[in-house]
């Protein structure tokens, strides 16, 4: 169920992105976007964990350049994207599954563990897709409070880390 | 890295490219990325407090004796939603049936039990940690934790039920045993004649000794029995044990001298071990039940090894073993052994050696071409030599191919030495 999960996830992360780029003329990009999802699938094959990162990276770079550069329709590369950290997930999980001890064990976690990422994954698209329609008016007083937030945000992170170890 | 950071850091990437770019769309691209972390953050487990309580249906075992591992977490700290347990085994022991692993979900106060069955080679196995890994369900935190238990699973080497090993050395301890003590006294077998003293019983009276004498009377004496000192050593050597393809005599060695340990102490005498090999470890003479336990513990640890300063037997300490005791070496035996044997024969002890036959046990991994064949027949020959000298010096040697059980091969070759009164 989880290695199921875990290809559909990157063909349809590749298979979104893919599509933007070429839905903007852009076949080339989609072709090699077609072919880093490919060389994602043989990384499943071959248990290559650390291949995910890179997977996540470059499925998120390639979505902030479409959005940023190119202004594509953010609906594709949101969903690329999420697609992308859904395989990330789901790789490492899939490692997880080791431990299982039977085979019904196993069904218990898979079950519960697709229900909540595949939650996860639809409220992040959700409210990603929910900003954009509202589209707010990004100027620099609102740069600046974001920048303000995310630095307390990642001051709190960093302080709860510390006081973990 | 961890996951968290990972996901953290591309959160900051993604935010400042935003932030610089004064791009929407980037900054709710981290919209999914931020949940998951906070998923992360809000679900890990601050840390993994569990109690354990792990039992198993034996602690001894023979060799490849199923056991049966009953293991029992509670959960004293906060919630784990996700759970992964490991029992932490040798990697010789081997799972038959369940599991030593699990991945569940335990709520604060609940328990979990499994049951597996193992089973292993002979050794001494701690069964002292059990490795938790608690998380959030995306795996972004994990606290990961060696809970310590105790536990030992011993798998002692296979003992071969001996009736009697045909011992006599020349000195024996005072207390009665099994063993001649060639001293005259209570017994059964006859010893010799003496003047008659008061007290003795007319039914050992030699009449027909007497009949010859007018005045004086004669009774029979016979040899008291005694226990007496056995120190028994392994031959641990690499070089005299490990063979072609990676096959090992030790096994076959560790048998005969655990056989050997149980019958002499069965007999009453106190028993010693020495098993030299990488480095010498004795086990110290003892008596009865606890002896054999703890040379049974000796056995189960011991394993070959090589050393540069033990590489022939001439430095074995006989210091270790009282003068003019019975020593047992259990060897297959290598040229220049016997050097040592005629040393320890000249200094008073009756040695028994018992060797497991190298020379057969090595042909039976080898092709079966006409020059293996000459060679093992040389080779045959020269032990062969080597083994008629031994024997010539006093020594007894029992030649044991190993493809015949211990048990019958001694036997046979002990009833012959009890026949002819333990002289080789």
């Amino acid at each position: 169920m989880t290695l199921f999960a875990l290809v559909i996830s990157i063909v349809i992360g590749s298979g979104s992105l893919a599509w933007g780029y070429l839905q903007f003329g852009l076949p080339q990009f989609a072709r090699w976007i077609i072919l880093f999802g490919a060389a994602w699938l043989f990384a499943v094959w071959q248990r290559w964990r650390w291949f995910a990162y890179i997977g996540l990276i470059f499925n998120f770079l390639a979505a902030a350049f479409g959005l940023w550069f190119l202004n594509f329709t953010p609906g594709w590369m949101f969903a690329g994207a999420i697609g992308g950290l859904t395989a990330w997930d789901l790789t490492d999980f899939r490692h997880r599954l080791r431990f299982a001890a039977s085979d019904e064990e196993r069904r218990v976690v898979e079950t519960r563990h697709l229900v909540r990422i595949s939650l996860l994954a639809l409220a992040g698209f959700g409210l990603a897709s929910l900003a954009m329609l509202l589209k707010f008016q990004f100027n620099f007083e609102w740069a600046i409070l974001s920048a303000i937030v995310a630095a307390l945000g990642i001051t709190q992170i960093i302080a709860w880390f510390r006081k973990r170890s | 890295m961890s996951r968290a950071w990972f996901l953290g850091s591309l959160i900051l990437l993604l935010l400042l490219a935003g932030l610089v770019a004064l791009h929407g769309a980037l900054i709710a691209l981290t919209i999914p990325l931020l949940l998951c972390l906070l998923y992360g953050l809000w679900f890990s487990p601050d840390e993994v407090e569990l109690e354990v309580r792990r039992e198993l249906s034996a602690e001894r075992v023979a060799p490849q004796t199923p056991v049966k591992v009953s293991v029992m977490i509670t959960n004293t700290g906060g919630d784990l939603e996700e759970l992964a347990l490991a029992d932490v085994l040798s990697p010789a022991l081997a799972v038959q049936d369940g599991s030593n692993h699990h991945l569940i979900s335990l709520p604060k106060n609940k328990s979990f039990s499994f049951e597996y069955t193992l089973r292993g080679p002979r050794g001494g196995f701690p069964l002292e940690t059990i490795h938790a890994e608690a998380g959030d369900h995306l795996g972004i935190l994990r606290v990961a934790r060696d809970i310590r238990t105790f536990g030992q699973l011993f798998v002692f080497p296979p003992v071969a039920r001996l009736k009697q090993v045909p011992i006599r050395p020349r000195r024996t301890r005072v207390y009665a045993g099994t063993i001649p003590a060639r001293v005259g006294g209570a017994g059964v077998e006859f010893f010799g004649v003496r003047d008659y003293q008061d007290g003795d019983s007319p039914r050992h009276i030699n009449w027909r000794v007497s009949a010859r004498h007018a005045e004086d009377l004669y009774s029979n004496e016979f040899q008291q029995e005694r226990v007496a000192d056995v120190g028994i050593v392994l031959d641990g050597r690499e070089r005299s044990n490990l063979f072609v393809g990676g096959h090992s005599l030790f096994e076959h060695s560790v048998l005969a001298a655990a056989s050997i340990a149980d019958a002499s102490l069965s007999q009453g005498n106190r028993v010693g071990l020495l098993v030299y090999g990488q480095y010498l470890e004795w086990t110290w003479p003892g008596y009865g039940r606890l002896q054999r336990e703890r040379i049974l513990h000796a056995l189960s640890h011991a394993a070959p090894g090589a050393s540069q300063i033990f590489e022939g037997l001439q430095y074995l300490p006989t210091r270790m073993f009282p003068p003019e005791s019975q020593i047992v070496l259990v060897s297959p035996l290598v040229e220049d052994d016997y050097s040592t044997l005629i040393q320890l024969r000249a200094r008073g002890y009756q040695v028994l050696v018992v060797s497991p036959d190298p020379v057969t046990f090595e042909e039976n991994f080898l092709p079966r071409q006409p020059q293996v064949q000459l060679a093992a027949r040389v080779v045959r020959m020269e032990r062969g030599l080597m083994l008629k000298r031994i024997q010539r010096a006093g020594i007894q040697v029992m030649d044991w191919n190993v493809a015949q059980p211990f048990d019958q091969a001694a036997r046979r070759v002990f009833a012959r030495r009890i026949q002819t009164g333990g002289r080789p």
